[in-house]
């Protein structure tokens, strides 16, 4: 049977996602809050007659690196970053979704809002308005939002049993997927700092080199399969 | 190949972050300049296999799935309001906001602009224009006889005309504030328009809760840092040359395939 053509096609195909994770971890090297993924394999053996197993390769699933990407420093009073877990809740037209992609701005209506205009939510789920003509806005450490000295609101930080499962749907925003949010202090509010995105742009590009490198490999595998057959059919015909 | 397309998308955002800091360091002598930001968000995903579906009978379901990112995109190119540094000229028309607020000026169109670039000057008729020549609004007109013109704090314009011993109070400059200031719009020339974005403008007198103060004889500068810029330069160029890299080994990849017969 042809199983090693057919193990050299599941190695290029996961490969080939493999390199557009990387590629889209590139991509991101500089969207703020932005959590580098690769993938996961795993080997799957099948049976392909007596006694005789052929193992190939499948992909089973994205491994999101949770890792704090580094705080830069921006000096913007609304840009704000969390030190630890967790996640802003934002309110879009879908319902609650959320972010660590803190820049925000203000509206017409003087509320915090994303720069795709969803509300960021406060504690006990409303948004956040400050005062008009308030000279100042401080973020203090737990969340709490205060203008000229006046406290306005606090800003809630939200963390899920497991963040990795998470679904990404776009725009720096992750939905829930029925996990309850759960509301914590620990992490803390910085204000004045993004969070950068965590992807290691060397790292991604040795792992890049070592993919596009594996999958020449996996295709001289496929190429030189194809001339023993052809060798063998050769040899066979001479023979007859 | 999803991975040529997804480095593209890399490459055209960090041009723009190069083109956003490129016009900051343009712009680091330009008086009353607010340095922009580029900010960037993930594109959609591809859910090859969703995050939570069940993986057998017994209920068990997949940690996290396949989610393939297809890219990134520009979210905003924001403006950074902070204040910049106040440097004395002692010309007595150039004006400096310490605080918040723009001033509100009359464009040729006949709408109203704003700046915070406070180098006035005079027209031939006496009234405050700015550089531009565009008349500052309220209209605020020096006599031809005035010696000196002091404008304090409070905006207010004090002429001293020879043969008087009083100065002589000709107007108050007003300020205009907005819900919003990052939402103006900018349209050249150190103006700004008011957007739907911004929200509506407020006009105080200088120095009113909320407003800044004037000061005479003083220019704001950008408040541009070339170190900040420069380092941002050297990571958007590094981003661009990976994205360049990815799209070089997708197409060594697609070279593989294409030579496997």
């Amino acid at each position: 049977m042809e199983n090693s053509l057919i193990v050299a096609l599941t190695r290029q195909s996961v490969l080939a996602r493999q390199m557009d994770a990387i590629s889209n971890n590139l991509a991101n090297l500089n969207t703020s809050g932005f959590k580098s993924e690769s993938m996961i394999f795993k080997e799957q053996v099948e049976s392909t007659g007596k006694n005789q197993v052929v193992s190939l390769v499948h992909d089973v699933a994205y491994f999101r690196d949770m890792t704090e990407g580094p705080l830069t420093n921006t000096n913007n009073p609304l840009d704000l970053a969390i030190r630890g877990d967790g996640y802003f809740a934002v309110e879009t037209d879908e319902g609650q979704r959320y972010t660590r992609h803190g820049v925000f701005q203000l509206n017409s209506q003087s509320q915090l809002i994303t720069s795709q205009g969803h509300p960021l939510l406060g504690a006990g789920g409303a948004p956040i308005t400050v005062p008009p003509n308030a000279n100042s806005i401080i973020v203090a450490r737990d969340g709490t939002v205060s203008a000229d000295a006046l406290e306005i609101g606090r800003i809630e930080v939200f963390t899920f049993e497991n963040p990795a499962a998470l679904s990404k749907i776009g725009n720096s925003l992750y939905e829930a997927k029925g996990q309850e949010p759960q509301a914590t202090r620990e992490s803390d509010v910085v204000q004045g700092m993004v969070e950068a995105s965590n992807v290691n742009g060397i790292a991604e590009m040795t792992r890049m080199i070592e993919t596009v490198r594996s999958y020449q490999s996996a295709g001289k595998l496929a190429d030189q399969e194809h001339r023993r057959i052809l060798e063998a059919i050769d040899a066979l015909v001479a023979d007859a | 190949m999803r991975s040529l397309s997804i480095a593209a998308t890399g490459m055209l955002a960090q041009q723009l972050n190069v083109e956003v800091i490129s016009n900051n360091i343009a712009n680091i002598n330009t008086t009353g300049y607010k340095r922009q930001r580029a900010e960037f968000h993930d594109l959609l995903y591809q859910d090859l296999l969703r995050p939570g579906t069940t993986s057998s009978d017994t209920g068990t379901v997949v940690p996290s799935g396949i989610q393939i990112g297809l890219g990134v995109k520009p979210a905003a190119t924001y403006r950074i309001t902070e204040q910049g540094n106040l440097v004395i000229t002692d010309n007595n028309l150039d004006l400096a906001i310490n605080g918040k607020g723009y001033f509100s000026v009359e464009l040729p169109s006949g709408e109203t602009g704003y700046t915070r670039s406070g180098a006035l000057g005079r027209s031939p008729e006496g009234d405050l224009v700015t550089a531009n020549g565009y008349l500052v609004q309220p209209g605020i007109t020096i006599p031809d006889d005035a010696i000196s013109v002091t404008i304090n704090a409070q905006g207010d314009v004090l002429v001293a005309i020879d043969g008087q011993l009083t100065s002589s109070n000709v107007g108050q400059i007003q300020l205009a504030n907005f819900p919003n200031e990052a939402g103006l719009q900018a349209i050249g020339g150190n103006l700004f328009l008011e957007t739907p974005g911004s929200g509506t403008s407020t006009l105080a007198a200088p120095g009113s809760p909320g407003f800044g103060t004037i000061q005479q004889g003083a220019l704001e500068t950008s408040n541009v840092n070339v170190v900040a810029e420069i380092t941002n330069l050297i990571t958007a160029q590094r981003a661009y040359e990976m994205n360049s890299r990815v799209i070089q080994a997708s197409d060594e990849m697609m070279q593989a395939a294409a030579q496997l017969r």
